[in-house]
């Protein structure tokens, strides 16, 4: 790979090991992605913020980092949601030592310069920059969503990798960041009859899901219909990064490449393998976090209720503090439900605390991991299927 | 004149020494041989104070890694399982170099942040190592030479 005088000076260390270490990141990464030169990027989003999934020895390192002189991210930088909500961690349930560990972590990256809030949807709560623009996005769910939908340019980084690119502003150019490479590489055509209307996040986590195990390159759908919402998009992204490597689809592939169905049974099948108990004795909502559409949606079909079960909301601080002004949030909490803000179902320790064997949700990434990372059981329904049971008139 | 007789296995030098990629540069360093046909998951596999596979099916369950030429064909998991081998090298616990089939962003940026020598076999077999017991790493020259089997 290709490196400018500078950027070789800085490799060889003149600007400090901080640095040096990040650029011998992206020069690993350069290589082994065949990249021919770096590529400056307009937005970095980090993940590795959870105690959960980075421990003491992310902890360590990024303390590292973030704490020798002058570090600083050099482009606006997202994070990923972190290990529990910042203000109510211990009502939630949290331990202090966890809690002092994370909040450990948030000061790092406080001090490296980010956004305020703790997000895996960034393109909710901030401005998208025009089409075409390079960035370098972990969070496979979002960086999938910034390829197909908002039409940017990244590769699905890693934790490190993102975390080289916040601090040097640069990516590799290589892979998605290449027209040629965001061509379907196979087709999923969609071939359904019971359920051939697709609708609401659930569908389209199940069909991302079937998609993701399937191709691993850019995914050419066919004969997709529906899809009207970010957030169908959403859980279609969040669904397609669980299952497998693939980061980008193409909505209608005009692409002469092989193809493989999706068929009822397909369908079927992701299902019966994700819900495996009829009801949860909790409710977990917002995996991805919760767009201010569905906190509006939420608190409409909550007005004057009482949910019977626990019941847990994920969203970001911005997307609180929107659903608060517009009073949604009030009415959700009136009904019974805990909004977390800032944290992630599903790599956090909020439902391990919650001490239920089963949990319901609408989002398969979500019942993919509290499976494996929480051990509970999971009942897969909609959001009108689990609060038509759960939530009873006031 | 009485010719010493080759040890069984010798091998000519020009047959010794193999072409691979480097990934992560460093200094040349030279080593017992450790190897595994099994990937490694760093971060739920691998013991981050001893510096062992902990996985207790794994071909190399329970051998440290401190100062082996490390030889298996990926890694798997999670990228965060970088921060593992940055701590391994921190206790004195990492491998010295890294020889991979084909090398993955995480044993990649692992040993980027670790200062770990880090070579991949982009032609070629990592199973012919399988027998050798001590292997020198040229990551500058992208060459290893295999210096006892």
């Amino acid at each position: 790979m290709y490196l400018s005088q500078r950027e070789e000076r800085i490799l060889a260390g003149e600007s400090g090991e901080v640095l040096q270490i990040a650029y011998r990141i992206l020069l690993a990464l350069g290589r082994l992605t065949n990249a021919s030169r770096l590529v400056p990027i307009k937005w970095a989003h980090v993940s590795g913020v959870s105690y959960l999934t980075i421990g003491d020895y992310g902890l360590e390192f990024l303390k590292r980092i973030a704490f020798s002189s002058h570090s600083k991210f050099k482009v606006f930088t997202t994070v990923n949601p972190c290990g529990m909500d910042v203000e109510k961690w211990d009502s939630l349930g949290v331990s202090p030592e966890y809690a002092s560990k994370q909040l450990e972590i948030i000061s790092a990256y406080a001090k490296l310069g980010t956004a305020s809030s703790f997000t895996c949807v960034p393109y909710q709560s901030y401005r998208v920059p025009p089409a075409g623009t390079h960035v370098a996005w972990a969070e496979s769910s979002a960086a999938i969503y910034a390829n197909s939908i908002l039409n940017l340019k990244t590769n699905r980084e890693s934790a490190v990798s993102a975390l080289a690119s916040a601090l040097t502003g640069k990516t590799v150019l290589s892979d998605l960041h290449l027209d040629e490479n965001r061509r379907p590489s196979k087709n999923l055509r969609l071939s359904l009859k019971k359920h051939e209307r697709l609708r609401g996040s659930l569908d389209f986590g199940i069909l991302g899901y079937f998609a993701g195990s399937q191709i691993s390159g850019v995914i050419g759908f066919q004969n997709l219909r529906g899809l009207k919402s970010i957030e169908e998009a959403k859980a279609l992204c969040a669904a397609i990064g669980t299952t497998g490597s693939s980061g980008m689809f193409v909505l209608h592939s005009k692409e002469k490449v092989e193809g493989i169905d999706f068929t009822d049974r397909d369908y079927e099948g992701i299902f019966e393998k994700l819900s495996d108990v009829e009801r949860g004795e909790a409710i977990v909502f917002g995996c991805p976090q919760m767009t201010i559409e569905e906190m509006y949606s939420l608190s409409k079909m909550l007005y004057g209720k009482k949910l019977k079960k626990k019941c847990l909301v994920f969203c970001s601080s911005k997307v609180y503090e929107s659903a608060r002004t517009r009073g949604y949030a009030t009415i959700i909490e009136s009904a019974g439900a805990t909004i977390v803000r800032d944290a992630c179902a599903d790599f956090t320790p909020l439902i391990s605390v919650l001490n239920v064997d089963s949990v319901e949700t609408d989002s398969c990434k979500g019942a993919h991991y509290m499976k494996r990372v929480h051990g509970v059981r999971v009942a897969l329904k909609t959001t009108n299927e689990i609060l038509r049971e759960a939530a009873i008139a006031n | 004149m009485i010719v010493a007789p080759l040890r069984k296995g010798y091998k000519e030098k020009k047959d010794r020494i193999f072409k691979v990629r480097s990934i992560v540069e460093g200094r040349t360093v030279s080593g017992h041989v450790l190897f595994s046909s099994q990937p490694i998951a760093f971060l739920q596999g691998v013991d981050p104070e001893k510096g062992i596979v902990i996985e207790p099916k794994h071909q190399i369950y329970g051998k440290p890694f401190e100062s082996r030429v490390l030889i298996f064909p990926y890694g798997v998991g999670s990228s965060v399982g970088a921060y593992v081998i940055y701590r391994l090298k921190k206790r004195g616990r990492a491998p010295i170099a890294i020889i991979n089939q084909r090398s993955d962003i995480t044993t990649a940026s692992a040993c980027a942040i670790a200062g770990i020598p880090l070579v991949d076999m982009i032609s070629g077999t990592i199973n012919q190592f399988e027998r050798a017991r001590s292997i020198i790493v040229n990551s500058k020259k992208s060459e290893i030479e295999v210096v006892d089997w």
